[in-house]
């Protein structure tokens, strides 16, 4: 059993840190709470899952769809929302208000659309088929979403450590008038921050849909939940921080489960969230002084 | 009046609602002038609508001693939490205030015996009075008021605005944060005894995330200009959904995009637009 | 010109009496037609469009058509209150139907009793709904009736000794089923080898149930919505856990299927209503409701559509007076004696105990169907006839 469960802790670290990978994105740099990115991950399942019934479309075109549909929606989001309460000097709270009457509009308009009930991928076959090893089953879309967590994360690091653009991004982060002063296209950075993490939302969107089975407009809302966690158990703004954070909660959710009892695994770990912020509030990648310039 | 009771026969339960609202926006009112962003007073809330109701229904106690035990007890768990958790600033108080307010509510949830649990606690008496929820707000309202201008408001203010300045000028930092975290929470604990007096039944649901959030966004969105700010952004909160009736199965999506806009266009709260009414008064005054 | 005066008296004499059996009775419907609740509360309101189209399409009830006043109660207890007390004082409803979940009725339903108006739940199954008051009624059969006969017949039928439990403990429906599958357990003597939990939109159960796999049970009693309970059946398939499922009345919908698909097997339920049921009322309902609505009905619509029958049956009796009170108070007084025979079988009524013992609200008395799944279909195993369907004795 031990085994299996170490299995199912890691393909369930596995999720949580796909969905936080763009929400500590939008931390990092915009430094907005973006409470509408549970939208975001269920605007992606509900167009890929669209694009597949409706439009016949094969799966991974409609994951494309996803991207692109989502990718827009951040455009959309940072230019009419964000941008603009930049430009008025707005308190730090105010976008955080904003992403939240953006998500119950965006859950309402799709719950208006196609309904409150869970709606499913007709997809069968090769993703849901198990796989044997020893003890331990896992499917083969468990298999994917973990590697995918990884590959994207290692793409992301690398587009930030290496590219001219991703070290204009960590400047930005680091410093938005010392990255102004030295020449940064501020806003276009903002504006490809936002679509970037939107398009990551609605990828994680996807492949969760497609492994629990369930599309439904409420579907972003427990996820936001664990992701806060997650992204403070990594540490604000730090890619890594939001891959390691998924998979600790991961762990912890799991293991209390397993050996402690399943009616205290929120509490678990809510409480270690809590213990983590006490002891050490960067969470385990995040930097040590919060600055803003 | 015929007209009157057929209204307060229909309405009673919003207006009281609005009462209540405007208690927990004023809650968090004094501690998002102090620069504090704290999702913890819907626990706190809950802690409160519990402790009264549970009064209310096993011990003899008249209600309004209820309410006050109902207030007392989350400013005092308040007063425990906070000197570790309000070292923190910013996103990260946040978080650990949500985390607690989980962390409470689980707590309910996994208590059955004492709290009912997932199943709620029900049959609750209704004791809520209108003139019970009128006389409370004045009175917070009032003394809230009367902080503002006073040296305590202007001293959180400056704590939100600098706070390494505000401790190096000798102002103890610490115990004035503490002191906004406690009375807000207090008040939130009496806004949940007063509600579940009138509501008949509660749920540890009832006092998670969601409604953490609603408070948050009914301060913000009244403005933290001023206690009056609180008070436009209740009302506002809970009218909203009524005004909105009408519009049936729009009416959520109408709710977002009124946040929106409100926020777009007076990022400051709605208090921030009357602004321009005080100022010409002010000058005309000159 | 005399004849003018004439013909213009007896025109106005005739659209007097007209208009007077014209008027129209009013009921009200407060249902969750947004929110989460919306998928429970959208059909409940189809299967009250579906009655109400058919008892006035045949003349209405002595003479009268029914006007249903929709409201929406966003499945949040305070909307619950104040939809309610809407069309109590403003509307002037002669009863009510609703609300959708048991949160809200138990919130919602003191307004109704104290204002002496008939409030009629076709949703709620909970404990302390009719204990509330006698004007407190409901068809919904609750769990405390169903679940001991699900479990006798599945024990019965695949010949298991010792069960795990698995169930959603932060929802007052999947909750209070746990709680009467925990009774109905014991009563039966099965010991239950883990008991685990899960919270309401959790996606992952795999850790509970590699632990329920490994506790070595015989079967898996599930007290879940079929949001989280179909998941939980595709990856307990998906770990190799092969063991029959015995599901709460949130497991009972065709949704099943196409949720859990190919995984949905093996999966026993208890529910009045089953569209499996050849019974002629039940084949007659479901065929109309798929012409209206151009889809299966559940058994939301089933129990809603049956509730308008019971009150309009009731209403028969009534002689209404046109004076609100007096005829809210007639209809209380005749609704207990309604007796049917619906979509969801026959039907009668069982009054309730209220907290301070005393007799109060009203509940339903129907036969349990157990059915269990195979091949996309919930195959009826059982159609008890006695019908107090080996019930216990509630506080």
């Amino acid at each position: 059993m031990h085994a299996q469960q170490l299995v199912n802790a890691i393909s369930l670290g596995g999720v949580y840190a796909l969905f936080a990978l763009g929400f500590t994105l939008i931390f990092g740099v915009l430094n907005v709470v973006n409470l509408a990115h549970g939208a975001m991950f269920m605007l992606g399942a509900y167009t890929a899952l669209q694009a597949v019934l409706f439009f016949k479309l094969p799966l991974a075109v409609a994951v494309l769809a996803a991207i692109v549909v989502t990718a827009g929606a951040g455009w959309l989001l940072d230019r009419f929302i964000f941008a603009p309460l930049r430009a008025r000097q707005a308190p730090h709270l105010a976008p955080m208000i904003a992403t939240i009457g953006l998500a119950i509009s965006l859950n309402s308009t799709i719950q208006g659309l196609f309904g409150a009930e869970n709606l499913r991928f007709p997809v069968h076959g090769l993703a849901a088929e198990g796989l044997r090893l020893g003890d331990v089953q896992i499917t083969w879309l468990e298999l994917q979403i973990i590697l995918l967590a990884f590959l994207l994360m290692a793409v992301l690091l690398w587009w930030l450590m290496r590219t001219r653009m991703g070290t204009a991004l960590r400047a930005l982060a680091e410093s938005r008038k010392a990255a102004a002063l030295l020449g940064i296209d501020v806003e276009g950075l903002f504006r490809l921050t936002s679509v970037i993490a939107s398009l990551l939302g609605g990828v994680a969107g996807v492949l969760i849909a497609l492994y629990t089975n369930a599309v439904f407009p409420q579907m972003g809302q427990p996820m936001l939940h664990k992701g806060i966690a997650v992204v403070i158990l990594g540490g604000m703004g730090d890619i890594r921080g939001a891959l390691l954070g998924g998979f600790f909660l991961g762990c912890a959710e799991v293991f209390s489960v397993a050996y402690v009892g399943s009616t205290m695994r929120d509490a678990v770990a809510f409480g270690l969230l809590f213990a983590i912020l006490l002891l050490r509030p960067q969470g385990l990648f995040g930097k040590a002084a919060q600055r803003r310039a | 009046m015929e007209w009157l009771e057929t209204f307060w026969a229909t309405y009673s339960t919003l207006v009281l609602s609005i009462g209540t609202n405007v208690l927990l926006a004023l809650s968090i009112y004094l501690t998002l002038v102090c620069g504090l962003l704290t999702v913890a007073n819907a626990a706190f809330m809950g802690i409160g609508a519990y402790t009264a109701a549970l009064l209310s229904l096993h011990s003899g106690l008249p209600f309004y001693l209820s309410l006050m035990l109902g207030a007392l007890l989350p400013a005092a768990v308040a007063l425990l939490l906070g000197p570790p958790t309000l070292r923190l600033s910013g996103v990260y108080l946040a978080m650990a205030t949500l985390a607690f307010g989980e962390i409470v509510r689980i707590f309910l949830l996994n208590s059955e015996s004492l709290t009912g649990g997932a199943l709620g606690l029900n049959g609750i008496p209704q004791h809520t009075q209108w003139f019970d929820v009128v006389v409370i707000v004045i009175a917070a309202l009032y003394v809230l008021l009367r902080f503002s201008g006073s040296r305590i408001g202007r001293t959180m203010v400056a704590i939100c605005q600098d706070e390494v300045a505000t401790e190096l000028m000798g102002l103890n930092v610490r115990a004035y944060k503490l002191f906004a975290f406690a009375l807000g929470a207090g008040l939130a604990g009496l806004a949940g005894g007063l509600n579940a007096h009138f509501t008949f039944f509660i749920s540890p649901n009832e006092y998670g995330f969601d409604r953490g959030v609603e408070i948050l966004a009914m301060g913000v969105l009244g403005g933290t200009g001023s206690p009056w700010g609180a008070v436009i952004g209740g009302a506002l909160i809970t009218l909203l959904p009524e005004l909105l009736r009408g519009l049936g199965n729009y009416r959520p999506l109408i709710n977002g995009v009124i946040l929106i806009v409100i926020i777009l266009y007076s990022p400051k709260g709605i208090w921030d637009l009357t602004r321009f009414v005080r100022g010409k008064r002010a000058a005309a005054a000159n | 010109m005399q004849l003018g005066r004439v013909l213009f008296g007896a025109l106005v004499a005739i659209g007097y009496f007209s208009s007077l059996s014209l008027a129209q009775i009013k009921i009200g419907v407060a249902e969750a037609l947004t929110g989460n609740a919306a998928q429970y509360g959208v059909p409940i309101r189809k299967g009250f469009d579906l009655a109400v189209s058919e008892i006035n399409g045949s003349g209405g009830i002595n003479g009268q058509k029914i006007e249903l006043v929709i409201e929406d109660e966003q499945g949040k207890k305070e909307e619950a209150i104040n939809v309610f007390k809407k069309l109590i004082f403003q509307d002037k409803v002669l009863l009510l139907f609703g609300p959708t979940l048991s949160n809200s009725a138990q919130a919602s339903d003191p307004v109704a009793q104290g204002a002496k108006v008939v409030v009629f739940g076709t949703s709620n199954t909970a404990d302390g709904i009719t204990s509330i008051g006698n004007f407190v009624f409901r068809n919904s059969v609750t769990e405390a009736d169903i679940v001991p006969v699900t479990l006798k017949i599945a024990a019965q039928k695949t010949g298991l000794k010792k069960v795990a439990v698995l169930y959603g403990n932060d929802d007052i429906f999947t909750k209070s089923g746990y709680d009467n599958f925990k009774k109905a357990l014991e009563a039966l003597k099965i010991p239950v080898t883990t008991t685990e939990t899960f919270a309401k939109g959790d996606v992952d159960f795999k850790p509970q149930l590699t632990k329920i796999k490994s506790s070595n049970p015989d079967a898996v009693v599930l007290s879940a919505l079929i949001a989280e309970g179909a998941p939980a059946m595709v990856q307990s398939r998906q770990l190799g856990i092969t063991l029959p499922f015995i599901g709460g009345n949130g497991m009972n919908s065709p949704k099943l299927f196409d949720l859990a698909k190919d995984n949905s097997d093996n999966l026993w339920v208890g529910s009045p209503w089953s569209i499996e049921n050849p019974a002629a009322e039940n084949k007659r309902f479901i065929s109309a409701y798929q012409k209206a609505q151009n889809a299966l009905p559940d058994q939301f619509a089933a129990q809603a559509y049956d509730a308008m029958y019971i009150v309009v049956q009731a209403l028969k009796k009534v002689k209404l007076t046109g004076k609100l009170e007096v005829d809210r108070g007639a209809l209380r007084d005749a609704l207990p004696a309604a007796q049917i025979t619906g979509a969801t079988g026959a039907f009668k009524f069982r009054q309730a105990t209220g907290k301070d013992g005393k007799p109060a609200g009203y509940d339903a008395v129907q036969t349990a169907i157990v059915m269990m799944t195979k091949g996309n279909q919930y195959v009826i195993q059982l159609n008890e006839a006695t019908s107090r369907a080996g019930s216990t004795p509630r506080p």
